[in-house]
């Protein structure tokens, strides 16, 4: 019983903070859990796909593995900044998924769940957001972007 | 049924796909080998958009535009390759024929699922080939028999 209770007294205790990457598209400042996260790499040119999927219109191939390219610059309405652009893996629901993110190496943050308010944001997935050195940060639904977007088109 | 009716019959499973490979720009494309009915230098295929061959109109098919690739056409490997699905015939300009290639069903892989609407259609599967990411397209959509015709700049962004 009272190893159940500490147990269950680590689980609160390590749900109490979440561990983001903060990387940049086009200057501004994003997040996403680190679960989310596949890795950081260098970008490689995709090949175009022709596509009607909002944002899913390229496909790129590291080593063995293909994977389509979800352009979140566009949607954000920005460009990627940087000589040597990144490439991110998101650990999407459908798959692995390439997003180029701007050329500073991402850094990781332990955010206390206190901090993260509701995301004001409606034109993106969104976790939530957090406030750091004055600049509110949104916390980008890896897992599911793109889908609420399709959702609405389909509605 | 008797005996003397009875058929037996043996279905073969094609493990291998036969496939033509092209390329417009960085992009590769393939396309059933069993459609092609011919690959012609732009010489000989004229500078019309048409082609007749061996008797059968071919009609200008813009592939390149529906991709989205700029069609380099001074580029000396440029071919014009004759289609068919049998009721279509449609010839394509393309940069550069790499060639017939066989590959094993296994190495054919669905588009990733991201991708969720026409486009599903229009692209049977991918491959790689020369460490190259190869579309594999569907003929009908290739010919022209799948709807409109929109560039690719235009659908990723809306």
């Amino acid at each position: 019983m009272l190893r159940a209770a500490r147990q269950q007294d680590q689980t609160v205790i390590t749900k109490r903070a979440w561990n983001v990457v903060v990387f940049s598209v086009g200057g501004k400042k994003l997040a996403a859990r680190t679960e989310d996260v596949g890795g950081v790499g260098p970008w490689i040119d995709p090949v175009p796909v022709p596509s009607r999927t909002p944002f899913v219109g390229a496909m790129l191939k590291r080593e063995k593995e293909v994977m389509p390219v979800y352009d979140l610059a566009t949607r954000l309405s920005r460009e990627p900044e940087g000589d040597q652009l990144l490439c991110l893996v998101a650990r999407h629901v459908d798959g692995p998924m390439a997003i180029c993110i701007d050329g500073v190496i991402p850094s990781l943050h332990n955010v206390d769940i206190a901090q993260i308010a509701p995301s004001k944001r409606l034109d993106l997935e969104t976790l939530g957001s957090f406030t750091d050195e004055g600049q509110e940060i949104d916390i980008v639904a890896l897992q599911r972007l793109g889908r609420s977007r399709q959702d609405n088109l389909r509605s | 049924m008797s005996l003397r009716g009875h058929h037996k019959v043996t279905t073969a499973v094609v493990q291998t796909a036969r496939l033509l490979v092209v390329r417009f720009g960085r992009q590769w494309c393939a396309v059933p080998s069993q459609g092609v009915r011919g690959v012609l230098t732009p010489q000989e295929a004229g500078r019309a958009g048409r082609v007749t061959f061996v008797g059968v109109t071919y009609d200008d098919v813009d592939l390149a535009g529906r991709l989205g690739a700029a069609l380099d056409v001074s580029n000396p490997d440029m071919r014009v390759v004759l289609y068919s699905n049998g009721q279509t015939h449609g010839a394509v300009r393309v940069e550069e024929v790499i060639g017939m290639i066989e590959v094993e069903r296994t190495e054919c892989r669905p588009l990733p699922s991201h991708f969720q609407q026409e486009e599903r259609i229009w692209i049977s599967g991918t491959t790689i080939y020369r460490d190259q990411l190869v579309l594999i397209l569907s003929p009908d959509w290739v010919l022209g028999e799948l709807g409109e015709i929109v560039g690719y700049h235009a659908l990723s962004s809306s």
